[in-house]
């Protein structure tokens, strides 16, 4: 294969147990693709030459410096970032023991002191006489090494017969049914269309970004909410911002969801699986996906239940379990747990309407728009922050 | 700190990556750990890369007739992890001082040679062994004799339409032992000198680093019992001769000259130990 210098290619790889496909030219590196098209903004960048070590991520298990790969190179491989070893909520126990041991100070080589401790633990070669040789490969700028050195000898004390694997592997396909388990879903990323668009969604297994909880009381009865709520069509025109493009059949969707909040306009591309239906109950379980092109994307798992309540209305309840990464996750869990729900409370609103008319809402919910002004001047201020200096 | 644009080639065979080559301004990409620092600070900036890390062929490592050979595509911490490269226990002492391990998971033992830093180790190792470079050409294949290699600071006898396709290391006979010693700043920095040695029966072959613009390599006829103290005037001497540095902020040249001097008495001592164990 040749690549010419002004041109692209498609690139297909694993990340943290994801697979994706970037379009990039020659010369990107993948130091960043992780963090500018993924969004991973957990590898660092410092020297970007091979120097400093902050870049430090696992490929095809090994540590690996991201700045000295160009992501045409990475065809095939599978790669593990910081975000993949743990999560905040579900640390690895490397970062449990560098918290423990004040092993960070600024933060800055932090990731890649993780990746580069794990693979030093995983290759089965610790020795605690040459520790300070072996985990020279990464600069600590604040000269903090005692406390990153306590850390990993710590771990490695406490996990004689190897270090756990980095929580992020694989994640479990929860809907795999076209005969292949291992595909996972496919984020595209670039200017490329989403051409050869998934048919399978992966929901991470690490703990969710944010869940929500919403109960709301409808006027209507039960069985004309539930009415709303079996009809694809009618559910989905509930929903904010939303609107299904292709019925794959099998109770699949192909949709589109758009979020816009002030300067943030997020136009996810995805998916939605009906998994479970129970008519008796009045009981929905799906699982959605979706991907803007910015490299951001979204899994949930939602359930939606109607209970007739004692004024012949119903009660629905909506929770989900929300998946982001990406620049996404960037916002933050409270702004993120706000917006869905207030997400959620539209969507209540609009079956109701809905299952009062018998037809699809009226007045489509548009695309959300959030005056709250508290969650703006996060957001400003969120902005701000990133801001290039 | 970005690479100029170049074009990416992924040859499906040495012969295709040969004709590549043969275009013009293409590089050779494989481990990439010292070519893309070069790119990034847009010291160099060639056309093309070919990629040669998939290459059929240039991915074993074996060991056979005597030699271990390694491909062209082989990374260093596989060979560092590997059963046969206990048959050269040269090298196996060589590659934990090459970069750190995060280098070494992408780096190429043949990289290192093409890429010919004189204070790199493997060329060094490379000298002392009387190793063989094979090279792939429009005009086929040759084999260059290690000493022949380096022709200078990061020049070698590879032609700009060549490609190096592996190295073959001699294997350790009985009665051989080895020494391999370096000191840099930081661990995994280059070297400010450094020496491999290989003792057999009371001759050494040293090859000197880091402190020339190639790998310098001297015999030594030893006493049947020589001691540190009792070789420092000859390695001294030696020394004296062979770095031709000038100092820089690491080390001036008179400390390269001791350094190596201390270095090479005591790698021969050990070295001598062990053959004669």
């Amino acid at each position: 294969m040749r690549v010419e210098a002004d041109a692209t290619a498609d690139v297909t790889m694993t990340v943290n147990g994801r697979t994706v496909t970037v379009t990039v030219a020659p010369r990107t590196t993948l130091s960043d693709v992780l963090r500018d098209r993924l969004g991973l903004t957990g590898t660092h960048v410092g020297c970007e030459h091979g120097v400093c070590g902050m870049c430090t991520v696992l490929l095809d298990g090994e540590a690996v410096r991201a700045c000295l790969l160009f992501a045409v190179q990475c065809e095939g491989a599978a790669l593990t970032t910081v975000e993949g070893l743990g999560t905040a909520a579900d640390q690895h126990p490397l970062q449990q023991a560098f918290s423990h041991h004040h092993g960070l100070q600024c933060g800055f080589c932090t990731p890649g002191m993780l990746m580069s401790a794990y693979d030093l633990l995983a290759g089965g070669t610790y020795d605690p006489a040459t520790l300070p040789e072996d985990m020279s490969g990464v600069l600590c700028r604040c000269t903090g090494y005692r406390g990153i050195l306590a850390a990993v000898d710590d771990v490695a004390r406490t996990h004689p017969d190897g270090v756990p694997p980095p929580r992020a592997a694989v994640p479990p396909a929860l809907v795999g049914r076209s005969g292949s388990a291992s595909v996972a879903a496919t984020l595209t990323s670039g200017v490329r269309e989403s051409t050869g668009s998934p048919t399978e969604i992966t929901v991470p297994s690490g703990p969710p970004t944010v869940t929500v909880e919403v109960r709301s009381t409808l006027s209507s009865p039960v069985e004309d909410v539930w009415a709303v709520l079996a009809d694809p069509a009618r559910l989905v025109a509930c929903l904010p911002g939303a609107a299904m493009t292709e019925d794959l059949g099998d109770d699949r969707y192909r949709g589109r969801a758009v979020v816009a909040l002030g300067p943030v306009s997020l136009r996810f591309e995805g998916l939605a699986h009906v998994v479970e239906r129970d008519p008796a109950a009045h009981r929905l379980r799906l699982l959605a996906q979706g991907t803007d092109r910015g490299g951001s994307s979204t899994q949930a798992v939602i359930r939606l239940a109607a209970d007739p309540d004692d004024g012949g209305g119903t009660t629905l309840w909506a929770d989900a379990d929300v998946h982001l990464s990406g620049r996404v996750a960037q916002f933050g869990r409270a702004l993120a747990g706000d917006v869905s729900r207030r997400l959620f409370e539209r969507f209540a609103e609009a079956v109701d309407e809905a299952a009062r008319t018998g037809e699809a809402p009226t007045t489509r919910p548009s695309p959300l728009r959030l005056a709250l002004s508290a969650l703006l001047a996060r957001l400003r201020r969120l902005l701000r922050r990133q801001r290039p200096r | 700190m970005k690479a100029a644009p170049f074009a990416y080639c992924r040859p499906d065979s040495v012969d295709e990556a040969v004709d590549v080559l043969a275009g013009g301004d293409a590089k050779v990409l494989a481990g990439g750990q010292s070519l893309v620092p070069v790119l990034a600070m847009r010291l160099g900036r060639p056309g093309t890369l070919v990629d040669i890390t998939r290459l059929p062929g240039l991915d074993s490592l074996v060991v056979q007739d005597g030699q271990l050979h390694v491909g062209a595509a082989v990374r260093q911490r596989r060979v560092e992890r590997s059963a046969e490269v206990a048959a050269v226990p040269l090298v196996a002492r060589a590659l934990p001082f090459v970069g750190h391990r995060e280098l070494r998971s992408r780096g190429t033992v043949c990289g290192s040679l093409a890429h010919a830093d004189p204070a790199a180790e493997l060329p060094a190792v490379a000298a002392c062994l009387g190793a063989s470079v094979v090279v792939r050409g429009p005009g086929g294949e040759r084999v260059v004799a290690a000493a022949d290699f380096v022709t200078g600071a990061m020049t070698t006898a590879v032609g700009p339409d060549e490609l190096v396709t592996g190295v073959r290391f001699p294997v350790a006979g009985a009665g051989e032992g080895f020494g391999f010693a370096e000191l840099a700043r930081r661990h995994g920095d280059f070297a400010l000198a450094g020496v491999a040695v290989r003792v057999r029966g009371e001759a050494a072959t040293l090859a000197a680093f880091g402190v020339s613009d190639r790998p310098v390599v001297r015999e030594l006829t030893l006493d049947p019992d020589p001691t540190e103290a009792g070789l420092r005037p000859v390695t001294d001497a030696l020394a004296a001769e062979v770095v031709d540095t000038d100092g820089d902020a690491h080390g001036s040249r008179g400390y390269r000259v001791r350094l190596l001097g201390v270095l090479a008495a005591r790698e021969i001592v050990r070295a001598h130990r062990e053959a004669h164990r």
